[in-house]
This record gives structure tokens, sequence and C-alpha cells, in this order.
């Protein structure tokens, strides 16, 4: 069995549906220049110019624009994966989700086909959003350990993937898949500091936030990216997020 | 012996039944027994009819068949290969179509759907397109293929599920109400197709649940009916209306008899009347027609006998074999 000839399909199947019209595809294109712009200006009240970003005793100052952008970037990431499991409570609904369990297909590559399809738009916020933001609002890199920045990149993208998975996995055993994604949604956003700054949290709150993938991913990212951040550093989020690839890797085997 | 293509023994499945509570409250949960110890055989080739009213457990049966649920207890095999521990390997050799409208993407072309379940059968990328355009053609919509499932007929998107179920040339094919809500001219053509495409051409083994039963005395060569979850009997589907209602329904047309002499006739033959009336085009009441509950068509041949030593005549004599809905009907108990 072709495990890339399954994912293949289902990306197939899901651009043919996705794109049926000029107008889904319009705002495919032009709906992240609007949320950049808000996630931006949703900032803006606490500064208009650089983020005071402190990690375990480690202090910075970035650049408001690479701050939130950074946050877009992963938080879609999350949300691609997260609603990529939902997808399947539509194919409960029109019944080909049956007809989908019928084939000796490889289930984890229907998983990744729909997880590849729900990131992307994501790929368009790399390719036609980011270059428009670094180029007009001069966005500021500082890279001071590019081993730390490869690590924080991979496993954070590593853990959102596998979260994704675990969790599409989840959502076929549930007719509550919506549901739950469209609610992991707001706090995920709001605890990962996407939308409002960590230092605006009490520190309770704030600690619990750490919980996240999501969230440690974006410190990681951040600091090495934007703040010349050192992998000693960021060693304390990359180790937990490569335990969270564990966990999700462990659970998924169990499917 | 050759092994059955479909075989089940003491197949269960239990389902938990949730009742909702109104806001707050932990739902009731009650357990309901969808399958009850199910035995089952159908050979190589055969046609075999799970007949039984809505929630009698034939789709909870076909679907546990076709891997698409586990069964609680008892074992199921497909060509020996059992259903659970086995399922991959089931599940390239089987497949189904369900009645109604589901089971396709209306915003792919028939083409497309049917190319996507092609690849995640795996079927040999060289064969891909020989493969659809033959069940396309197969279906008869070789024309409208390359248009979007959501302006197909219900008759059309039907035809295409049929295949879908035949993109990985099963051997074991299950059809769940295949008809259900078709177009009288639809469903016969639909019925041909199964009887002589898919099981006299092809030779797959074919389950048909329906509770259509014109439709499985038309089509299967076997058949069983499931009550509850459990089978009442099986049988050709003559065997089972004749095992479950064993008499036949004889009509004469008598000319010259009273109707005293024609209930003489069936007492003295112990058979019971059923009615006897004077024949409607006929105003002089010299014609009689009796309708007589035998136990076979040879009181026919005794009638002409005695009422042509009596001066009377038997003008014509019709029998009528009790359907598959006569024996649905007493095994219901309505």
């Amino acid at each position: 069995m072709s495990f890339f000839r399954v994912v293949k399909a289902e990306l197939h199947k899901y651009y043919v549906q996705q794109f049926v019209s000029y107008r889904t595809a319009f705002w495919f294109l032009v709906l992240p220049f609007g949320n950049g712009l808000l996630y931006y200006s949703m900032y803006l009240p606490f500064t208009s110019t650089v983020v005071q970003f402190s990690w375990l005793g480690h202090n910075a100052l970035v650049d408001i624009v690479g701050f939130t952008l950074l946050g877009q970037l992963l938080y879609t990431f999350f949300v691609g994966v997260t609603l990529a499991g939902s997808a399947f409570d539509t194919e409960r609904v029109q019944g080909t989700f049956e007809a989908m369990l019928l084939t000796p297909a490889s289930r984890v590559a229907i998983l990744l086909g729909g997880l590849v399809v729900a990131t992307a738009q994501y790929l368009w916020l790399i390719v036609g959003i980011i270059p428009v933001f670094l180029f007009y609002f001069h966005l500021g890199i500082a890279v001071a350990d590019p081993l730390a920045l490869l690590l924080s990149l991979f496993l954070t993208y590593t853990a959102l993937t596998a979260l994704g998975l675990c969790l599409e996995a989840f959502f076929i055993q549930t007719r509550k898949g919506i549901l739950l994604g469209t609610t992991l949604q707001e706090p995920v956003a709001l605890a990962s500091g996407v939308i409002v700054p960590p230092s605006a949290y009490p520190t309770q709150i704030a600690l619990l936030t750490y919980l996240i993938p999501l969230t440690l991913g974006l410190i990681s990212v951040r600091l090495t990216l934007l703040a010349g951040g050192m992998l000693s550093e960021v060693l304390v989020p990359l180790a937990t997020l490569a335990e969270t690839i564990a966990k999700a890797n462990g659970s998924l085997a169990l499917f | 012996m050759s092994t059955p293509d479909v075989k089940t023994e003491k197949l269960v499945r239990v389902y938990e039944s949730k009742k909702r509570r109104p806001i707050i409250g932990a739902p009731k949960i009650t357990l309901v027994v969808a399958v009850d110890n199910l035995d089952l055989e159908i050979p190589q080739g055969e046609l075999f009819g799970l007949l039984g009213p809505n929630g009698a457990g034939k789709t909870t049966t076909v679907k546990m068949l076709s891997t698409l649920l586990t069964p609680t207890s008892g074992r199921a095999w497909i060509r020996g290969l059992d259903v659970t521990r086995d399922s991959q390997k089931v599940r390239k050799i089987v497949n189904m179509v369900a009645g109604g409208e589901r089971m396709l993407y209306y915003r792919l072309t028939g083409r497309e759907n049917l190319n996507y379940f092609a690849e995640l059968y795996d079927v040999p990328s060289s064969q891909v397109t020989r493969r659809v355009n033959d069940v396309l053609r197969r279906v008869g919509l070789e024309e409208r293929a390359d248009e979007e499932v959501e302006k197909y007929s219900k008759g059309m998107k039907q035809r295409l599920q049929i295949a879908r179920g035949l993109i990985n040339d099963p051997q074991v094919l299950f059809l769940d109400e295949p008809t259900i809500g078709l177009d009288v001219d639809i469903a016969k053509e639909l019925r041909a197709f199964i009887r002589k495409q898919l099981v006299e051409e092809q030779g797959k083994t074919v389950l048909l649940t329906t509770h259509y039963l014109a439709e499985a005395e038309e089509l299967c060569d076997r058949a069983a009916f499931i009550f509850k979850g459990k089978i009442a009997a099986q049988g050709s589907p003559s065997e089972l209306s004749k095992l479950i209602v064993p008499r036949v329904t004889i009509e004469l047309t008598i000319r010259g008899a009273a109707e005293n002499e024609i209930r003489a006739f069936a007492d003295h033959l112990g058979v019971k009347t059923i009615s006897v009336e004077s024949v409607e085009d006929d105003p002089s009441h010299f014609r009689k027609r009796a309708i007589l509950d035998a136990d076979s068509e040879e009181i026919i041949p005794r009638a002409f006998e005695y009422f042509h030593a009596r001066g009377a005549s038997v003008v014509s004599a019709g029998l009528r074999q009790p359907s598959l809905e006569d024996a649905y009907l007493k095994l219901a108990g309505k």
C-alpha cells in the first residue's frame, strides 16, 4: 500500500473541494493579511514598537512586528492541524467517512493528508505574507545561534504536527470534532501570547500557559530568531517539546 | 467442501443507546442487542438476501462483515479471513454500497470520486484510468463522468455508488438497501444489473439487505429473515415461503354449481373455503368464483372431476403460491 498515494489523493480531494470558486480562493489568499494586521493591532494597546520578552530570567526587547508575525505563523499552523481533525465531522455527515474507512488505505496516511491540506493556508502565509511584512515593516532579525534556531523550528513544527495527528485520531472517535477544535482555538491564542503579551497575565496564569506546546514553541522561535537567543536559553522549552513529540508518537502507535 | 465466502458464527453486536437529558444530567444508557448470535454461510457466487424490518440488525451485520464495526462477540470470516484479525486483508476483497445519496463527494466529479477511491484501494497506477472508465461504462455514467456529483440525479448518484463499490473489483459485495428511494424503472434497471452483471457474469458474492420483499424474491438465490437481530428462517425464496406458509391459494371459476355445492366439495376434501361469490359480469349468477386454501394444487384436477360428475364444469383454475411477503407477514405476526 503506497502511503504517499493516499496522502496525494487526500490532497487532491481537499484541493478540489475547497477551491470551488474564485471567491473561495480570493478569501483564502486575502484573509491571512487581515489576520496579520489584527494580531498586530491587538498588541498596540500594550506597546507600539517593542515587546518586553522574558523567559526563565532572560529578558529581551523584541520588535513588535516580528513578534506578532511569528505568533500568527505558528498559531495558524496550530489552528490548521487542529481543524484538520474536525474535517472528519463533515466526512461523517456526508457518509464518505465510512467509505474511506472501508478501504485498506493507511489511516495515518489519511490523517497526514488532511493535515497537509489544513496547513495549505500556512504555506501561503510563508510565501505571501511574510515577505510583505518583512519588506514593509523592515522586520529586524537577530540570530546569534543558528543551531538553536533550527532546533527550535524543527521541534516546534514536529510537536505541533504530532499534536495535530493525535487530535485528528481523537476526533475520528467522536462526533464533536468541530466543537472541540473550535473551543481549543481561542484559549490557546490567548495563552500562547499570540494576541496578548504573556507579560500581561498574572504569574500563576502565565505559568499555566507553558503547558501548551505552542507557547513553548513560540518562546524558543521568538528568542532565537528575533532576540539573539542561545541554545542554553531555550533548552527547557525544547526539551519539553521533545517530550511532547514522544508522547504524541506513543499515542499514535495506539491508533 | 469449499470455504464459504461469508461465514458468521454466533455473531453479536451490542450498542449503547444514550437517551439525552435536557442540558443537565448524565444521559441514560441502555444496552441494545442489534445482532444476536447470528449464524450465516454464503457460498461463492451466491446472491444472498438479508430481509427484515427497519432496526432488525441488517445494516449492523453488513457493517461488521465489512470491518466498519467490531463484533461484541462471535466471529465472522470473509473467504476464510477473520474480519477482526485480518481486517486489512478483508478490506481489499470487499466493498459496500449503501442506499440513499451518501458516501460520495458532491463537489468532485464522478470520475474524481472514483479516482480518489482507486488510490485508496491501491489500484495499480497503470490501471486506474482503465478501471475507472470500465466501471463508469458498466453503470452507464461515461457521458456524465466529468460533471460534479451534486448535479447528478438520485439514480445517477446510486449508480455512481455502485461504481465506487466495484472500483477495487471486490470478490464480496455488500449492498445495503441499494434501491431505497429510487424510481421504479431505475430500481428495476439496478436489480437487473446486480443479478446479470455482478452475479451471473462476474461471479461475485453479493449480500443484499432490503425490506423490499419482491426485490429479494426476484434477485436472491437464498435469503434469511432477520428479526431483532436473530435469524428467524433461511432458504431459497420459494423454500422460505413454503416453509413458513405451507398452503396454496386456489381460485376456481365454476359454471352451473350452487354455492352450497361448492362448499360441499371443499368440505369433502377437507379444504378451507375462503370465499364463494358470483362472477360480477355474469348477471345470471350462473358462474361462481371460489377461493380455497389448500395444502397443494392437487385439488384442481379433482375439482374438474367432481363438478363434471354433477353436471357442472370448472371454467378456469388459478393457483397462487405463497410469496415472501406472506412468509414475512406470518413471521412478523401481522
